[in-house]
Formats: C-alpha cells, sequence, structure tokens
C-alpha cells in the first residue's frame, strides 16, 4: 500500500495538484511528520496509526497547518491523513483554527488490527483514496467493567489513577483539539496550580468537559501520558453521552454545527427529549 | 519554498535522556513533538520537556561578548573578546588559574574544557557541578564495584520484583523514570520508599522508612542486620563474587532494629518488613539520588547501599542494581569525559603515569600531573586570594553552591571572571567578561543519559546572534593562546578523538549513534554497548564490602536552631532556573521559592499557609513564603534551591565529604522565625 500511495503523492506533486505534500517520514528508524516538496524525497514516505501528523505548536498554541496557511496563504498542501487526522481537520476547519481551501486530502485507510490497537471507532477517513473501510472498535472493556461497578467502586478507581499524574500536560499538549489561548486546566478556579498531583478530579475533568463535543477519539491523550492514566475511558464515555443526547458526532462534517455552541441560542434543548 | 523539519534531540533537563523533536518552520522553533519510538520516552514527556523551546526563545538570550566597563556591560567585538581573555590567562600562573565545566555542555564540549585547563592552562583544576550531585557515587561506587555510574538501564526498573528507592523524589526529579516504577508497580513489584518527606512515590509504596534526614547509614545498616540474622544473604554470591564480607559482617551486627529506630526514628517492625521484601526478591533495583549523595557522608551513604546489592546479589543482573539517578542532560558524561580535577576522560587517573604519558603523547604537549582542585575548593582559594582566574562555562554557583555569601565573596575576589553562557546569570553578573553560548537546539553533539546511553543532540536552528557554540568558542581561545591540537571541522571529529583516548568510550562514532545511542562501557567499533555493568564480573574484579559505621551529619539543630533544613528541587523547576523561569507554563505552576513546614510546627510558631517568614542559619538569613503541610515531618523544613529571590543556598552548609568533597545540601540547622507585625 506504502508504493501505491508514493505513486500517489508523486503523481500529485509531478501534476502541480499540490506543491508540497505533508506527510510522515522515517529518518534513523524514527517517524516524524515532514513536508515533502521533491519527487525524489518520498522514498521516505510513510504511514502509521501510531504517529499523529499533527499537534498544536506550543508556545503559539496554533496548529502546524495553521502556522503553514499563515506564511502561505496561497499554497497547495497534499496532507496523508488516517481518519483521525481527518476528523481532527474537520473539527479544526469547523472551529476556524484552519482553512480548508488549499488542503488536498489524501486519506489512507487502516486495518482492523491498527483500528484494534488504537481502540478507534472509525478507522477511516470519509474517502479513502487507499485501504477499504473496516468496521471500528465500540466496545472498551474498561468502560463496561467500570459501568458494572458501584459508585464507591469507580470513584476509588479514578482516584488511585488520576492521583498518578504528574502535571505533564501531555494529554492536552497532544491533543490536535486543545487549542485554546486561556486553556482551562490552567486556571486555579478549576484545580490549584503548582501542586502534583493536581486536583482530582477537576484538573482531568474540565478537560474532559471542555472536549465533549471536540473530541474525536484518536487517543493521543492516553499514548502522551507518562504515568498510563486511562484517558480514553472517559473521552469515549463522553462522547458516546454526546451522540445519544444530541445526535452528533464530532469530526464528519465542516458544516455540522456543534450542539454545544447552538442550543442555547438557536435551538433550545426540548426537556425530556430521551425520555 | 517552505522548509518544515523536525530535528530529533535530547532533552536538555534531568539525566533520563527523553527524546523529542524540535519542530522548525523556515528555520524559526515553533515547537516540541514528543518521539514516540524512543527507549525510555516512548512519546511522553514531563511538564520540563514539552516546554523545552520557551527558554530557547526568550529574549534575554545572550547575543554579543560583553564586557564590564566602569561596573557596567557594553558590547564588544568577538575579536576584542577572545584577545582580553587570552592575555589575562597568560598572565597567570597554572596554580592561579580554574575551569568550571558544564553538565548542560555535549561530551564534546566537556571534553575540550578539561583539554584546554589540561593543555593550554596547564592545570587540573577542572571541575563542575557534578561535584555537587553526585561526586559521592563516581568515588563510592568507584570503590565497590569499579565503576561509578548506574549499573541498569531505565527500562529494565519496570521488570523488577521490588524496587527500593532512598533518597530520590524520582517522580518530580526523574518523570520519565518514575514512569518505569510505577509500571512495575502494576505489574506486581513491590516498591520500599526511603526518605523525610512525603513525595508522590510514597503513596504508591508498600514501605514508606521515613528516615531522620542524614541517617541513611544506620537504616541501611538495619536492613542488613536483619538479612543477616535471619540468612537471607545470597551466601553463592557472596563466596564467587565479593570480598570484605567479614568486615560488613562485624560491623552490621549492632545495627539492631531496635538501635537503628533510635537513630533514624522509623519503627523496627517496618525496618524488618523492608529487609524481608528487598532481600526475597528475585530482582530487587535499588534506586538513589541526591538524598544519598549529598552529605558529608555522602560517600558512607552510597557504599551502604552497595552493600545491601552485594550482600543479596542484586547486581550483575537484568532489573536488579545499585542505580544512581543524575541530575542532568550531560553530568554524566561531563564526568566521563574527564571534566574533573583527577581524572581524564574515562575516569583514567591523571596521578596514574602510564595515562599521564598517554595523554601527552595524544595531545603533544606537557601536561600537569598534580591532581586540581574542585569547585568547594575553588571558592575557598579565590577568597583567600591564591586563585586569581577563573573560567566558567554553563554554570550558576552563585545559586548552585552552598553557603553563597561565601561563593559571592570568593568570585568577587578574583582578579579575572569570564562566564560563557546563553543568559546573564547570578554568576554572569559578577564577570569581568561574558561570552555568549548556545543553547542545546543551535548545536550539534552528544549527551550521556544517566543509564550511560550517549546520544546525538542536533542543531535545528541557527544561533542566535552572534552566539556561538562552546566547542568553537573553546578552539577560538585555544588557538588564540598559540595552543596546537584544537582544530576540528566539527563535534563528530572530536567524538572520534575521545574514543581514540578513552577505552569505555572507544566504540562510539556519531556513525553508530544516529539513531538510539549506545551504553558504554563500549570498548570497540563491534561492540554493541552495555545495557548493565558487572555481568560475571565487576569492573574491579570483585565486589568489595566496606564496613561503614554511622555518623550524624556535620551540623544538628540545637536550642538556637531548632529545625533541620533539607533543600531539593519541584517538577516545575530546574536547578538555578535559568531556563525553567523563563517558561511561562513553569513559571505559572510555581512563580516563587517557598519553604514547606510541617502544620504541628506552623502552629506552635503561629504562622500562616502564605505568610512570609525569615529563616536563618550560621551563615544566612533568607524571607520566604510559607507552605504549611504534612509533607514535611516536625523538626524538619524542605526549601527549593531554585530561586534567587529566596536563595536556599545561603543557609547551607559548606561543610563537605572528606573524599568526594560534596557538600551536605540535605542538612543544616535553621531557625524559623516570625516576622514581626507592622505597627
Amino acid at each position: 500500500m506504502i508504493e501505491k500511495l508514493k505513486k500517489l503523492a508523486k503523481e500529485y506533486l509531478v501534476s502541480g495538484k499540490v506543491e508540497v505534500i505533508f506527510g510522515l517520514r522515517e529518518k534513523d528508524n524514527h517517524l516524524a511528520p515532514h513536508i515533502f516538496t521533491k519527487v525524489e524525497e518520498l522514498d521516505s514516505l510513510v504511514v502509521s496509526p501510531q504517529y499523529p501528523l499533527f499537534y498544536t505548536c506550543r508556545p503559539s498554541k496554533k496548529n502546524i497547518i495553521r502556522l503553514i496557511e499563515e506564511k502561505y496563504p496561497d499554497i497547495k498542501i497534499g496532507v496523508i491523513v488516517k481518519g483521525c487526522e481527518e476528523r481532527a481537520l474537520i473539527e479544526l476547519a469547523k472551529r476556524n483554527q484552519i482553512e480548508m481551501k488549499n488542503i488536498e486530502i489524501l486519506g489512507v485507510a487502516c486495518s482492523r488490527e491498527e483500528a484494534v490497537e488504537c481502540k478507534c471507532p472509525r478507522p477511516y477517513p470519509n474517502h479513502p483514496l487507499l485501504g477499504e473501510k473496516v468496521e471500528g472498535v465500540f466496545e472498551d472493556k474498561n468502560i463496561e467493567g467500570l459501568l458494572n461497578k458501584g459508585w464507591s467502586e469507580r470513584l476509588a478507581f479514578w482516584q488511585s489513577q488520576l492521583s498518578k499524574c504528574i502535571k505533564c500536560y501531555g494529554c492536552r499538549n497532544a491533543c490536535p483539539l486543545c487549542f485554546c489561548q486561556d486553556c482551562a486546566m490552567e486556571q486555579e478556579l478549576w484545580s490549584k496550580i503548582g501542586e502534583i498531583p493536581p486536583e482530582i478530579p477537576m484538573f482531568h475533568f474540565i478537560r474532559f468537559y471542555h472536549l465533549a463535543d471536540r473530541c474525536i477519539e484518536c487517543g493521543e491523550c492516553e499514548k502522551a501520558c507518562p504515568m498510563d492514566i486511562p484517558l480514553l475511558t472517559i473521552s469515549k464515555q463522553v462522547r458516546k453521552d454526546v451522540k445519544e443526547l444530541f445526535n452528533y458526532e464530532s469530526g464528519l462534517d465542516v458544516k455540522q454545527e456543534s450542539p454545544l455552541l447552538t442550543t442555547l441560542d438557536e435551538m433550545p434543548m426540548k426537556e425530556g427529549a430521551n425520555e | 519554498m517552505i522548509e518544515y523539519k523536525n530535528v530529533l534531540t535530547v532533552c536538555p533537563y534531568c539525566g533520563c535522556g527523553c527524546n523529542f523533536y524540535l519542530q522548525v518552520l523556515d528555520g524559526e522553533l515553533v515547537g516540541i513533538l514528543p518521539c514516540k519510538s524512543h527507549l525510555v520516552s516512548q512519546g511522553k514527556l514531563c511538564i520540563k520537556g514539552w516546554n523545552a523551546a520557551d527558554f530557547v526563545i526568550s529574549k534575554d538570550r545572550l547575543t554579543k561578548p560583553l564586557m564590564k566597563k566602569n561596573g557596567k556591560f557594553v558590547e564588544i567585538s568577538w575579536d576584542e573578546a577572545l584577545k582580553v581573555v587570552t592575555e589575562k590567562l597568560k598572565q597567570y600562573s597554572p596554580d592561579a588559574v580554574a575551569v568550571l565545566s558544564s553538565a548542560k555542555c555535549t561530551n564534546e564540549e566537556n571534553y575540550l574544557m578539561m583539554k584546554f585547563a589540561r593543555a593550554v592552562l596547564k592545570t587540573n583544576s577542572v571541575d563542575h557541578c557534578a561535584r555537587l550531585c553526585h561526586a559521592s557515587t563516581v568515588v563510592g561506587l568507584g570503590k565497590t564495584f569499579g565503576s561509578g555510574a548506574m549499573t541498569n538501564s531505565i527500562g529494565e526498573l519496570e521488570d523488577a520484583d521490588c524496587i527500593f528507592v532512598i533518597g530520590s523524589n524520582t517522580t518530580e526529579q526523574h518523570p520519565l523514570i518514575a514512569r518505569y516504577i510505577m509500571r512495575a508497580r502494576a505489574k506486581g513489584a513491590k516498591l520500599i520508599v526511603a526518605d523525610p518527606r512525603l513525595i508522590p512515590l510514597t503513596q504508591f509504596a508498600d514501605y514508606h522508612l521515613r528516615q531522620r534526614p542524614g541517617t541513611d547509614v544506620a537504616l541501611l545498616n538495619g536492613l542488613m542486620n536483619v538479612i543477616l540474622k535471619e540468612g537471607w544473604e545470597d551466601k553463592k554470591f557472596i563466596n564467587e563474587r565479593t570480598e570484605g564480607f567479614a568486615e560488613l559482617k562485624e560491623v552490621v551486627k549492632k545495627y539492631t532494629p531496635e538501635y537503628v529506630e533510635k537513630i533514624t526514628g522509623i519503627p523496627k517492625e517496618l525496618i524488618m518488613e523492608a529487609a524481608r521484601i528487598y532481600a526475597q526478591a528475585k530482582s530487587a533495583s535499588l534506586v538513589y539520588s541526591m538524598g544519598i549523595t549529598q552529605h558529608t557522608t555522602g560517600v558512607d551513604n552510597v557504599v551502604s547501599c552497595s552493600n545491601l546489592a552485594l550482600l543479596t546479589g542484586n547486581v550483575g543482573r537484568p532489573s536488579t542494581g545499585v542505580n544512581p539517578l543524575r541530575g542532568q542532560s550531560n553530568v554524566q558524561g561531563a564526568c566521563d569525559v574527564g571534566a574533573l580535577p583527577n581524572v581524564y576522560s574515562g575516569y583514567q587517573s591523571v596521578a596514574d603515569e602510564n595515562t599521564h604519558a598517554k595523554f601527552e603523547k595524544a595531545w603533544d604537549t606537557e601536561l600537569p600531573s598534580q591532581p586540581g582542585l574542585t569547585v568547594v575548593e575553588m571558592m575557598n582559594e579565590a577568597a583567600k586570594g591564591n586563585l586569581k582566574a577563573i573560567y566558567i562555562m554553563g554554570e550558576n554557583p552563585m545559586l548552585s553552591d552552598p553557603d553563597i555569601h561565601q561563593v559571592k565573596k570568593a568570585l568577587e575576589n578574583l582578579e579575572f571572571l569570564v562566564v560563557q553562557d546563553i543568559f546573564l546569570t547570578e554568576t554572569a553578573q559578577l564577570a569581568d567578561l561574558v561570552l555568549p553560548g548556545t543553547s542545546y537546539a543551535e548545536r550539534d553533539g552528544t549527551f550521556t543519559a544517566t543509564d550511560r546511553r550517549v546520544q546525538r543532540i542536533r542543531k535545528a536552528i541557527e544561533p542566535r546572534g552572534e552566539s556561538k557554540p562552546d566547542w568553537q568558542i573553546i578552539c577560538a581561545l585555544a588557538r588564540k593562546m598559540g595552543s596546537k591540537g584544537f582544530e576540528y571541522s566539527s563535534p563528530a571529529e572530536i567524538m572520534d578523538e575521545i574514543a581514540s583516548v578513552t577505552p569505555i568510550y572507544g566504540g562510539i562514532g556519531y556513525e553508530r549513534i544516529e539513531d538510539i545511542g549506545l551504553q558504554w562501557p563500549c570498548p570497540s567499533k563491534e561492540h554493541p554497548g552495555t545495557p548493565y555493568l558487572h555481568q560475571g564480573k565487576f569492573s574491579r574484579g570483585k565486589g568489595k564490602f566496606f564496613g561503614i559505621e554511622f555518623k550524624e551529619a556535620a551540623e544538628l539543630p540545637d536550642a538556637d536552631y531548632p529545625f533541620i533544613l533539607t533543600t531539593g528541587r519541584t517538577i516545575f523547576h530546574y536547578h538555578t532556573g535559568t531556563m525553567t523561569r523563563r517558561t511561562e507554563a513553569l513559571n505559572r505552576e510555581v512563580p516563587t521559592g517557598y519553604v514547606e513546614i510541617n502544620f504541628k510546627d506552623a502552629e506552635k510558631l503561629n504562622i500562616f499557609e502564605g505568610e512570609i517568614v525569615s529563616v536563618k542559619s550560621r551563615r544566612g538569613k533568607i524571607e520566604v513564603k510559607v507552605q504549611v503541610t504534612r509533607k514535611v515531618p516536625e523538626g524538619v523544613i524542605f526549601i527549593p534551591f531554585h530561586f534567587a529571590e529566596s536563595p536556599a543556598n545561603a543557609l547551607t552548609n559548606s561543610a563537605f565529604d572528606p573524599v568526594a568533597k560534596i557538600p551536605e545540601y540535605k542538612v543544616c540547622a535553621v531557625q524559623v522565625e516570625k516576622k514581626p507585625s507592622l505597627p
């Protein structure tokens, strides 16, 4: 598949359909995002479900795509994306963090095995150019196990997990949708600053709430956690709640507005709509 | 056209050796990406690592050489700066000059700095802040094992059955090593933590041994007493691989749990249980850091850790060992390449005739044969007027050394002080001349992580203004002083020279370390590196026991100074704060210094959270904000040393270990006073 992708990327570059290709590159046995400007460079192009393409750059708190768009407003960029990365792009565009007009998407679907490894519910972009759409992963052992337990056991579980936190902010920094200039996690209003572990559970839960309608379930938060806190378990549950309550799923369509941004002014939520 | 690259490099903070990418867009540093394929960091970082781009792009960076004229710094050209330094340094005899090298600089730069001291200035007075953190490790483990470095690899911790952490706040000081301790814990390993403070690890410990500060030898002897009494020692290992056992056995006899409880304050039942858990584990890893080393009995403490591991056969196998955690990105490397007054690179003694001859031949020059001065001795000699000039690269003794009033006097007493740094630090402000160096992001080289892994750092962006990489500055100075042997085209070439004269680095070359690095000893180009030391045979042949008696700290609390002050760091800052206090995300978390005081003591003194109190020792007095807490026990206070406005080291005792010359940062006597309220 990778050879097909290289060929496709090359065609895009040579034909002038795009001026640069944004994808993963392998160098010295390590993988990192790269902008390919020449055809020869494409030899080192790779795809991997474990390596995301774009993070929010800090200290500017802007996505790398945004930084590029600001400097090169007219350049056409071919972006090689997996399902999660396409959802991130869509969600970022929806929230005016990037523009899609100069982005050409080269979508790649992940395999079922890769989806299982990432616990990914939708391991493909909307229109994959390569690979087949395979079924995602919906069941989560952690969630099922916890939902079968009582409140106090659940609380004890999370207290013990969250007390491992060293406040690296990796969950936020690795999140493609965490771009707020004033991050709620940093505010003393929600949790006392300068302490580890940070206040339980508010430090983490303010992030879950804040991302309720943004999270695209890529799992990068959990993968970035040095203390192996199962953050995706909560994200998945919150995302499931948002879907059940509002029939809304983030990252699918730029035009689809978030219910959390619209309900108060435009479409008041009907009480008891779920009953 | 767009140039967007991600440059893999090593984090500039602690010794974990985490890798990350510097994200560079058209030559501008725009962010940091974790590296998922790195052995230790595995795509994770601590808060300092995630924010390691901030200080690089700080407006405070030095961009031009500065010379003090009429008490004020003025910018001068590099030509003039090099001329002044050369003329000045040439005036003094070898005994009157010294250099301080840096654990934040690369192996190549530290090698050149020690070569500069020895081959150009003809003095062995070259040292660096390893003196202040792990000098006792280098001496202690050198004596017992023959190699003063972490015996095992970071990742191996995960598979230990028991981890004994003594005097290391691993979670805060080596967060990515704490990761492996926590993972071991999740897999069922037992965790024993010995620390006077409640640290993040203690809440996950099976046993928390809360010793009175400075009583580690008694505690370790107590554990060994129990092990011997119960017959849990590894007799086969002791017979086959060690010597000096009879001496140890004799000494630890009297350290019964009852006796040790009296000295340390730890209940005897806990000592007995911890001894059992450690001794009966299939593989037990001992992890220690500054809580062991920074004492007047630092070497004794280290040797006692080593005794315990030898007694139970926990050396020379995976997931065992005695594992000192090094606190700076390249403090291991700075020691390895010989930025120490008594050894050349690879711990080859300057007093050894063959080594001396070897280096004279390799460098084609005469070399001094007397060992030089250590950091604290340099300050003492400067204060006395015997030392006239010091060349400091990337160190800030004005905050990091003990008893800084004395340090200030010493540095002001010098005729010539040149400081090479990336910021105008507290020390640089005292300099006659300041040379602008580059940060880790602007140069190539290697750092050696705490588990002896030599890894590449890579230049991602151009130096700021006229600043230059340290290796280029040292070479330019050496050439200007008329010395040969300082013509290198790149750091890779310097590493080739290091490999040629340093057996433990013999097989290391850039072509072999681009991906994951190599762990020394790596004596030849074919050698795969060494994940854990002393397999089958100790570096010195047999592992050696020493019977060590407990000695009290140099200064104990009394009626005038009733509290024990212990100092250290927090997860949010690093050392003297030159980098972290220029990082917004870290300053927001902890903007200034504080003193932790037990709630019962606070009540007695009628002081409250957030109040400013004075803390006074025989050497100085500071004012600092109170944090009322359970973290410290009654009678003990803790102050982090990062903050110039409340410098813990104005209080600390410069009394040092007689052999390793490491000062006693962890114990001194102080008084806490409520400030009189305004009328």
